[in-house]
């Protein structure tokens, strides 16, 4: 709904290279690489992101989540060829594991260690281990000898880079699951159009209809949180980039449900393409905080410090706003005790 | 204080700027600003005190931002009106009360009326003074709202109408009725009908208020037993009805969408987190929920401030809104046992008759389910 015409544009031209190419071929063909250095032009970030969405609906598999998340830290392409950030996961039965996304016809990896800072390693000197699941995305989890991650870039700069890269990189998942939940509800209209029980086509049966309006209405929930934080960029409000992915990782997971029920059994084989939009959809929530944790988080920040999200006034200027006009920060309990 | 003129072009142009000079108004703390601030039982005097509110916003130029020039208003857009009621719910007002209307039949009075009675009837509904219902449905006519029976028929210099009109929100408190009646063949459905505006103060209007579930008495029951109504008083074309009470449901289940949320803000922040049943997962998941209604509301204000209208896109906005208002409202609950056993003050009384209200707010403007086949209908092409 707060998508606009030239963001038509630019995904039906990423949807195409995506579509065409393997691995990052479709980011040279897009020159998306040379957006990385103009993050601060709106129009950029919106071709820059518009990639993710449709490396969602392409099932896409290029390295531009860990060029992106890398930028913040250095110049993602330099002298040494293409660098891309690997990105820390905690499991629950190994521990820290770092996890390569996308394609891995890259140069060097850069590992960050919050408290310590970053290093960036030869690629050829790690170790990759294949995770084998659908969704056609490469996932790789990465080992290197500790004494290669003697950090070149120090804490206090990485600090910085840290949080801006957090930031892209929960935005661009956001749309990429965005584009997964999107082929997923496309699949499932364009089977219940077709496919016919009791004498008529299933489409015409409302409890089909409305699961199919529920996901598109997930859907839009998505892409209008996700569109807000990439216009505001900079100045969204505070932890806007957690309810952007988990807002991503809880609809997504939704769409993706009601889809398949929509889709009956052929839903759940090999055969249809649901599977890996589903199954991305679930890599893509754990990366950079799951939906489950960053809900929980965003909880018991509403809980102990009960702030003032902002979230409505920044979304309602975000697209010309950069600083909080508001003079007055209202507290409310204080106020209720005044007019009693 | 009034505002002279270059202050008004210059805020009327610039958003940010108007936000921060009525924030400052409001922080002075207007004494009409704390009055309707209290938690007001009595929907009467909740009225009361929002009329004055309303009056003090008008007198001091703010609540003409966002309104038309040639209607009385001071130009800016929606946004600035966006801007306004997000302030006033930040600065403790809890509700828009009978206003809501401003932002559900006000926008297409504007677009659509006609222009010499709205430049009049506007600035009266802005000050608080005459406000306005909307009389579409009827007792036979619910969700199929193109069969309505209501009739107008051609007399002399105007229409005289008669039916019956049910469910129409603060009608016992208003001096106009929006009032959607059949011009046309009853087999026209919606291709016959006409939107008129009528003075509820006329010969042959009863308005019977209907106590609420939730104990307050917003909704009334109005018949028209051969009403005159002038001429010039049609909103919108002859047997245009449809296209005006569309162009209100854009505003009500999309833009409005905006105007309520920004009070659902006010009820997680202060509500839910002393709650003691409610955990963070079900406080963080309201607040994305309600996170969804402001990105897709306050897209859908510039949309309409740019010239353009939400059209069926609008169900989403609604469905969204609906989904965070019951989702904050569980939260309210959950926590809070005096709702549900009612001690007897007036901020439980409140709180109780909003838990009670975002129970129904599926069904008006549209039911859920009508919103749902909507979106497969006219978004999704399924037959
Ligand atoms: C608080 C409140 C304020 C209101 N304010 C106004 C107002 O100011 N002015 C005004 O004109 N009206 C107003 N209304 C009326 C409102 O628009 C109607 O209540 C609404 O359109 C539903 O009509 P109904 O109540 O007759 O229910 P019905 O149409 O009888 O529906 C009953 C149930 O059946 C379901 N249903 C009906 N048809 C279908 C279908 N085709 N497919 C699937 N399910 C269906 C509905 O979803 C609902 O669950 C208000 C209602 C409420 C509750």
């Amino acid at each position: 709904m707060s998508t606009t015409f030239a963001d038509q544009d630019f995904l039906s031209v990423s949807r195409k290279a995506v579509g065409a190419s393997t691995g990052s071929d479709a980011l040279v063909t897009l020159g998306w690489w040379d957006l990385l250095g103009e993050l601060g032009d709106p129009e950029a970030r919106a071709a820059l992101f518009a990639l993710f969405r449709a490396e969602g609906l392409e099932l896409g598999n290029t390295c531009a989540l860990g060029a992106l998340t890398a930028a913040p830290y250095m110049h993602a392409r330099n002298d040494n060829g293409t660098v891309v950030a690997s990105i820390g996961r905690q499991s629950m039965r190994g521990g820290r594991v770092d996890l390569l996304v996308g394609d891995t016809a890259v140069d060097q990896i850069l590992f960050d260690r919050p408290g310590i800072g970053a290093a960036i390693v030869p690629a050829s000197e790690v170790t990759m281990r294949p995770i084998d699941i659908s969704g056609r995305l490469a996932v790789h989890e990465i080992e290197v000898d500790a004494a290669r991650l003697l950090p070149s870039i120090d804490e206090a700069t990485a600090h910085v880079a840290r949080a801006k890269s957090t930031f892209l990189g929960r935005l661009a998942i956001a749309f990429e699951i965005l584009g997964a939940a999107e082929a997923a509800l496309a699949l499932a209209i364009e089977h219940a159009a077709g496919r016919v029980q009791f004498g008529q086509t299933i489409g015409s049966f409302q409890a089909v209809r409305h699961l199919l309006a529920w996901a598109t209405t997930d859907c839009a929930a998505v892409e209008s949180v996700a569109v807000a934080a990439r216009d505001m960029y900079e100045g969204a409000p505070n932890r806007f980039d957690q309810v952007v992915k988990a807002l991503a990782g809880r609809n997504g997971r939704r769409a993706s449900e009601r889809t398949l029920q929509v889709l009956g059994a052929i839903g759940f084989t090999a055969e249809l393409d649901h599977h890996h939009f589903h199954s991305r959809v679930l890599l893509l929530d754990t990366v950079l905080g799951s939906s489950t944790e960053l809900t929980v988080r965003l909880g018991a920040w509403l809980r102990d410090a009960r702030p003032d999200p902002k979230i409505a006034y920044a979304v309602l200027l975000g697209a010309t706003q950069q600083e909080d006009p508001l003079t007055t920060d209202v507290d409310r309990r204080e106020l209720r005790e005044q007019m009693r | 204080m009034s505002l002279l003129a270059p202050a008004q072009a210059a805020l009327r142009d610039d958003v940010p700027a108007y936000t921060a000079a009525l924030d400052r108004w409001l922080a002075e703390g207007p004494s009409a600003l704390r009055a309707a601030a209290r938690p007001i039982a009595s929907y009467e005097r909740r009225v009361d005190a929002m009329s004055e509110l309303m009056a003090a916003l008008y007198d001091a130029g703010w609540s003409r931002f966002g309104w038309p020039e040639h209607l009385g208003g001071h130009g800016g857009s929606i946004v600035h009106r966006g801007a306004m009621w997000y302030l006033l719910a930040r600065h403790g007002v809890p509700s828009m009360a009978v206003f809501e209307h401003f932002e559900v039949l006000a926008p297409t009075l504007a677009a659509l009326g006609p222009p010499e009675f709205v430049a009049e009837a506007l600035p009266a509904f802005l000050r608080g003074r005459e406000t306005w219902a909307q009389g579409f449905s009827e007792p036979d006519a619910g969700s199929d709202l193109a069969l309505l029976r209501t009739r107008a028929v051609e007399a002399g210099d105007g229409y005289r109408i008669t039916g019956r009109k049910i469910w129409t929100s603060w009608a016992r408190y208003a001096t106009w009725c929006l009032v959607l009646a059949r011009t046309g063949s009853t087999e026209s459905r919606h291709r016959g009908l006409t939107a008129f505006a009528v003075d509820l103060r006329a010969p042959g209007v009863d308005v019977r208020p209907i106590i609420q579930a939730n104990g307050t008495d917003e909704l009334a029951e109005v018949t028209f037993d051969d009403v005159h109504v002038p001429a010039d008083r049609v909103v919108g074309d002859l047997d245009g009805g449809w296209t005006v009470a569309m162009h209100i449901l854009s505003h009500e289940r999309g833009t409005y969408a905006w105007f309520r949320q920004c009070f659902l803000y006010r009820d997680l922040v202060e509500h839910v987190p002393s709650s003691p049943g409610v955990g963070d997962r079900a406080a963080g998941d309201a607040l994305l929920d309600l996170a969804a209604v402001s990105a897709t509301s306050s897209a859908a204000l510039r949309l309409h401030a740019a010239g353009a209208t939400l059209g069926p896109r609008a169900t989403i906005t609604k469905l969204l809104l609906c989904n965070a208002e019951q989702s904050i409202q569980d939260l309210v609950l959950a926590g809070d046992g005096d709702l549900a056993a009612g001690r007897q003050d007036d901020e439980v009384a409140v709180l109780r008759q909003d838990y009670l209200f975002s129970r129904i707010v599926t069904i008006y403007g549209g039911s859920q389910q009508i919103q749902l086949d909507t979106i497969a209908k006219q978004l999704l092409a399924l037959p």
